[in-house]
C-alpha cells in the first residue's frame, strides 16, 4: 500500500498499448461462461422451460393417440420449442450486464463494440446449444421413439446448428436493443419473431424434410439450409456493423 | 467561457466548447464551455436534471455531444475516443461489478480489457482498497461500502489520468464515505478528478475547482481559492431552487 501511496498505482504498461481484440474476446467469453457455470441462471431457466413445453406437447398429443403422424409436423414442434426456449435465455443474457452497470464498465474500456457483440453472441450460442443437446434427445424420446424414422433424420443437426447460430446472432443484437426498455421480455419477442421469420421458415422447412426423408425433398432441404446460412451471414454481418450504434445509443 | 483554468501554463485535462446534447426536443446540455487544468479536482454541483450526469458521461466517452468540441488530455475526444479510453476511469454510484465473480476475478476481467493482466498490480489494488482479505469472495457478498471500494480498484486498473466520479457517495454510510474520501486522497497525485455531487459540503471540501450547472448551462466555474464559500453556497441553493432544466 505504501508504494501506492507514493507512486501512481499501476505501471503504465498495459494501459497505453492497444489491447488485442482476440484477448478481449476471450476475456469477455470466459467471464460469461464462468458466471453461467456459477449461477446456472440461463441454463436452468431454459432447461426447465423446455421440459415444461415437452410436457405440454406430450399431454396434447396423448389425446389424439395414433390418429396423427407426429413425424410430419415434428419439425414445427421442435422449432417452436427451440425458439421460445431461446427467447427466455436471450432475455436473461444481459441481466448480469445491466444489474450494476457492468455494461458501462465494459464500454469504458477500449474494446471494439463488435468484439463485445461477438463474445456475447458466442456465449449465447454455447448456452443454446447446451440446452439443445439435452432437449432434442428428450424430444425424440417422448414423441418419436415409436415412430419409424427416415434415414435422413440425423440431418436435422444441420438446420438446428445453422438456425441456432442465427438465433444467437440476431437475438444478441435485439436483446441489446431492448435491455433498457420497459417490458423487455415482450419487446424482444415482438421484434425477434418478424426479424427471424425467414430463418425460422427455412429451418422448419429443412427439419421437416429431414424428418420425412421423402424422395425429392432433399433438394428443398439443402435449399432451405442454404437460405438459413445466407440469412446467418447477412444478419450477423449487419449486427456486427450496427452493434456500435446500438450499444452506444 | 466558463473556465476553471487560471491561465497558467498547466496543460488542460478537459477542454470543452459549446457542448450541446439534445434528447428529442429537450436539451440536456446547452452550450457548455469548460476548461479543467491537469491535476485539478473539479466538483460539479446542480439540481436534478441540470445535465451533470450527461456531461460526465460525455467526459467518460459513453455519450457523444450533439454539437460542440471536446478535448481530453490534449486529444480530440470526438475524433480519437479509442485512444483516450485507456486513460480515463469512472467511479459511479453503480459499482459496475459482477456480483457472481470474486473481487479478484472482477479486477482481472476489467484489467484484461485494457491489456495484459498484471497479478501483482491487482494484488496492490486489493491491498489499496483493503479488500485483500476478501479477494476470493463474490462481490455480491460485499456491503455497499466494500463494493464502492472495489469499484475504486476497478476504476484504477488502467491507471487513468482522468478519473470521473458520478455521485460516488450515494448509498454510503458516513464511515464508508470517510473511507472513500481517504482512498481518493491516496490516489489523487498526478490525476485529474471530475466529480458530480449533490453533497455541497463534501464536494466543496474535496475540490480545487467548483462548477454549478443548471438547465444544461454553466452558472459559475472557478478555482476554489478565488470563490467565497458562503456566496457559492447561496448561489448553489438559489440554483437548486430553479428546478430541473
Amino acid at each position: 500500500m505504501s508504494r501506492i501511496e507514493n507512486e501512481r498505482v499501476c505501471a503504465k504498461g498495459s494501459g497505453g498499448r492497444a489491447p488485442r481484440a482476440l484477448a478481449q474476446y476471450r476475456a469477455l467469453l470466459a467471464k460469461d461462461v464462468r458466471q453461467e457455470l456459477r449461477t446456472r441462471e440461463m441454463l436452468t431457466s431454459m432447461g426447465v422451460y423446455a421440459l415444461l413445453v415437452l410436457t405440454i406437447y406430450g399431454a396434447a398429443l396423448a389425446q389424439v393417440g395414433d390418429k396423427l403422424q407426429v413425424v410430419s409436423f415434428a419439425g414445427g414442434l421442435l422449432w417452436a420449442l427451440v425458439i421460445f426456449t431461446s427467447l427466455l435465455g436471450l432475455n436473461r443474457s444481459f441481466g448480469h450486464e445491466t444489474e450494476s452497470g457492468c455494461l458501462e464498465g465494459i464500454l469504458l474500456a477500449p474494446v471494439d463494440r463488435a468484439v463485445i457483440f461477438l463474445a456475447k453472441a458466442t456465449s449465447n450460442l454455447l448456452f443454446l446449444l447446451a440446452v439443445e443437446v439435452v432437449v432434442v434427445p428428450l424430444f425424440f424420446l417422448f414423441f418419436l421413439s415409436g415412430a419409424e424414422l427416415a434415414a435422413t433424420t440425423p440431418l436435422i443437426a444441420v438446420p438446428l446448428l445453422v438456425g441456432t447460430v442465427g438465433v444467437a446472432g440476431v437475438g444478441t443484437l435485439l436483446s441489446t436493443m431492448t435491455i433498457e426498455t420497459r417490458g423487455r421480455d415482450v419487446l424482444l419477442a415482438i421484434l425477434f419473431i418478424p426479424v427471424a421469420f425467414p430463418l425460422l421458415y427455412a429451418c422448419v422447412s429443412a427439419t421437416t424434410c429431414a424428418f420425412l426423408g421423402v424422395e425429392g425433398t432433399m433438394g428443398t432441404f439443402w435449399t432451405s439450409c442454404g437460405v438459413a446460412l445466407v440469412y446467418d451471414v447477412v444478419m450477423i454481418a449487419a449486427a456486427w456493423g450496427l452493434y456500435e450504434f446500438v450499444v452506444d445509443a | 467561457m466558463a473556465s476553471a483554468h487560471d491561465g497558467s501554463a498547466a496543460p488542460l485535462a478537459v477542454s470543452a466548447r459549446g457542448l450541446v446534447k439534445q434528447f428529442g426536443r429537450r436539451r440536456g446540455l446547452d452550450g457548455v464551455d469548460l476548461e479543467v487544468p491537469s491535476g485539478a479536482f473539479l466538483s460539479i454541483f446542480g439540481p436534478n436534471g441540470a445535465g451533470k450526469t450527461t456531461l460526465l458521461r460525455m467526459l467518460a466517452l459513453l455519450s457523444r455531444p450533439t454539437r460542440g468540441e471536446l478535448s481530453l488530455l490534449g486529444v480530440d475526444a470526438l475524433e480519437e475516443p479509442d485512444s483516450l479510453r485507456s486513460r480515463i476511469g469512472l467511479i459511479s454510484h453503480k459499482p459496475m461489478l459482477y456480483g457472481d465473480l470474486t473481487a479478484r476475478e472482477n479486477l482481472r476481467f476489467f484489467a484484461s480489457l485494457y491489456g495484459d493482466v498484471d497479478e501483482a498490480r491487482i494484488d496492490e489494488l486489493l491491498r489499496l482498497v483493503e479488500l485483500d482479505h476478501r479477494c476470493n469472495d463474490c462481490a455480491r457478498t460485499f456491503s455497499r461500502g466494500m463494493q464502492q471500494r472495489l469499484s475504486i480498484a476497478r476504476a484504477l486498473v488502467n491507471d487513468p489520468e482522468l478519473v470521473l466520479l458520478d455521485e460516488p457517495y450515494s448509498g454510503l454510510d458516513p464511515h464508508a464515505a470517510e473511507l472513500f474520501d481517504e482512498l481518493i486522497g491516496r490516489v489523487r497525485d498526478g490525476r485529474t478528478f471530475v466529480m458530480v455531487s449533490h453533497d455541497l459540503e463534501k464536494g466543496f471540501a474535496m475540490c480545487s475547482h467548483a462548477l454549478i450547472l443548471a438547465r444544461g448551462r454553466v452558472v459559475v466555474c472557478a478555482e476554489k481559492e478565488r470563490v467565497d464559500a458562503a456566496a457559492f453556497r447561496d448561489l448553489y441553493l438559489a440554483t437548486v431552487g430553479t428546478g430541473v432544466s
